[in-house]
């Protein structure tokens, strides 16, 4: 039988969703080297990387299906399914400003810039969006940028830094994503876990 | 340095004689099947109705119109229908195959910014007669490039049946139909729950991303469908199946919800093994563009990508320093190059160099490596001599 091949992020979410996938009955093995970026067991493999690099796996179709945040897909923009709301890793996408600021936003700076692009878009802001790679709660702190859109989990580096929440555009938690091909030719396989996986998601 | 605009690429040597062979395959098929080729300008009047007008690249023109290049051949189709046809009664049957061109963002392996598509168009009928025809070509055509074929069939308009029924307002359809579209069962259920349905319709709509597999799953679909304008949907399906002697390798998706305003009856994608996308994609669109029509289009790029990588030659198999004779080896369709110089040891180390197999001279055909001549290449010189 042809390995199932699931494209999987680094770092938390990898051992989260391990053990998920264990629960919903696939038989995984992830070896003891942390360099490996491959793991191997009998019939599904397991391939390592930047969830933001999952949507192109997937929608490539190198990997059969994964698991990626809500978010990154929405970043992505690609069109795979989406069959599954894993009920892990939730967390909200934000319009974030210093307190009380009220002024009118001309740049916004995000980690996610289609994501903020769209939203400007909505709410008729004609901000222009500056992309950054990280902590982009600074630009606010700087002067770079009069507002940035990133994730929320728990407040607490906005509260730290004198910054709030000024909008939530949208909530945010782990997709099990699928291949539109692999999903069909390798049905047998992929709809029973798919089925598995709503049980336990809706279960916790 | 050049470099060439982002999401076009040179086609060089030898993928650009693989395309040309697989194009020609194709259109041969397409040919006896009676699909006539037709060819449209890449330049285009641009026009804001145009279904790509946001993705197509403008230009002005010297008297201040704008012209947009060619985005869509079925757009492009439909306009020459309409200026040169419009009085034809009976079905119509177009090929094409060319270039298109897209302004899209972040192009990447799944999307280039230029890229070559063909396909048929079968126009002025509607019925499930002329959906299995086009069914059939597109796994012929998969076929016809050395692959295996798995077709899937789907009809928007059950979904938008669905929705008219649950009276859906328009602008909640749209993100309605792309939750069941990528079978994204949270999104769905969210948003069906905001509006107050009937138990029925409720269970169906949530359970339409899930109504895919074999062609059994029609009546798993009918259980929940009493309603005779959803049923009719499937049943056009169903008469579309009972075109084929043998439906037990062809697929159904009644998931498939993208754009419904245009597609309006049965659409269909061909997938192969081990590949992660459709090969080909397409539908039945009565009313969009043209009263009655449907049609399928290829991408070439796409094509070529989920073809096994041969070896395909990149030197000349044969060198050759006689004209005459050479021609017998040609004219099988053996690649022969034309020595530039007379001295036969200088043409002896450029062609090991190269790694041409053979050497054609006065005495005749010889090896230049290990590889001995074969001797269906020594009986093409024999029968010239005869």
């Amino acid at each position: 039988m042809d390995k199932l091949i699931l494209a999987l992020p680094k770092g938390r979410v990898l051992q989260d969703s391990v053990t998920l996938l264990t629960e919903a009955g696939l038989k995984l093995s992830l070896s003891e080297d942390d360099r490996a970026l491959t793991h191997d067991s009998e019939d599904v493999r397991i391939l390592v990387m930047r969830n933001a690099d999952v949507p192109t796996y997937v929608e490539l179709g190198v990997a059969d299906a994964g698991i990626v945040g809500k978010d990154v897909l929405l970043e992505s923009g690609k069109t795979i399914y989406e069959p599954v709301d894993l009920n892990i890793s939730h967390c909200r996408m934000s319009l974030i400003r210093p307190i009380g600021a009220t002024r009118e936003m001309r740049r916004v700076a995000s980690k996610f810039p289609n994501v903020t692009q769209d939203f400007l878009r909505k709410v008729g802001s004609s901000a222009e969006v500056i992309k950054l790679s990280g902590n982009v709660e600074l630009a606010c702190l700087t002067g770079l940028a009069d507002a940035v859109v990133d994730i929320v989990q728990t407040g607490s580096t906005l509260k730290a830094n004198r910054l709030e929440e000024v909008e939530v555009i949208f909530y945010s938690s782990a997709r099990f994503v699928v291949n539109r091909a692999a999903l069909k030719l390798k049905a047998a396989r992929l709809r029973p876990l798919i089925a598995t996986l709503r049980t336990l998601a809706k279960a916790s | 340095m050049f470099s060439a605009p982002e999401g076009t690429r040179f086609v060089l040597p030898p993928e650009a004689r693989q395309r040309a062979q697989l194009v020609e395959k194709l259109q041969k098929l397409y040919d006896s099947w009676g699909y006539a080729r037709v060819d449209t300008p890449m330049l285009e009047p641009y026009a804001p109705s145009h279904p790509r007008a946001e993705q197509s690249f403008k230009l002005s023109d010297r008297d201040s119109g704008v012209l947009s290049l060619r985005s869509d051949f079925t757009t492009a189709l439909s306009a020459m229908v309409e200026t040169y046809f419009s009085q034809e009664k009976e079905p119509m049957r177009f090929q094409y195959a060319g270039h298109l061109l897209l302004a899209i963002k972040n192009p990447d392996l799944a999307r280039t910014r230029e890229f070559t598509q063909l396909g048929l168009e079968l126009i002025g009928v509607s019925n499930a007669r002329a959906d299995a025809e086009l069914i059939h070509l597109a796994r012929e055509s998969v076929r016809a490039v050395g692959l295996t074929p798995r077709v899937e069939l789907g009809n928007p308009g059950f979904v938008q049946v669905l929705f008219d029924l649950a009276e859906i307002p328009k602008s909640q359809q749209n993100s309605l139909a792309d939750a069941i579209d990528r079978k994204d069962e949270a999104t769905l259920e969210s948003l069906l729950t905001t509006f107050s349905l009937p138990h029925d319709l409720y269970k169906v709509l949530k359970a339409v991303p899930d109504l895919y597999g074999g062609v059994d799953i029609l009546a798993e679909a009918k259980k929940l469908t009493p309603w005779p304008e959803a049923r009719a949907k499937l049943e056009r399906i169903e008469a579309v199946l009972a075109e084929f002697e043998d439906d037990s390798e062809l697929l159904i998706d009644l998931g498939m919800a993208r754009r419904l305003s245009y597609y309006t009856g049965i659409t269909f994608r061909a997938y192969t093994y081990d590949f992660g996308q459709p090969l080909l994609g397409g539908g039945r669109y009565d009313g969009a563009l043209m009263p009655y029509a449907a049609g399928f289009g290829i991408g070439l790029e796409r094509l070529l990508s989920a073809l096994p990588q041969k070896g395909a030659r990149t030197v000349a198999e044969v060198i050759t320093l006689e004209d005459i004779p050479a021609r017998a080896l040609r004219n099988a369709g053996i690649w022969v190059e034309r020595a530039l110089s007379t001295d036969v040891s200088e043409v002896k180390a450029y062609a090991k160099k190269k790694g041409i197999l053979y050497l054609l001279s006065e005495e005749g055909l010889e090896p230049l490596g290990d590889k001995t001549v074969p001797a269906e290449y020594l009986r093409l010189l024999e029968a010239q001599d005869g």
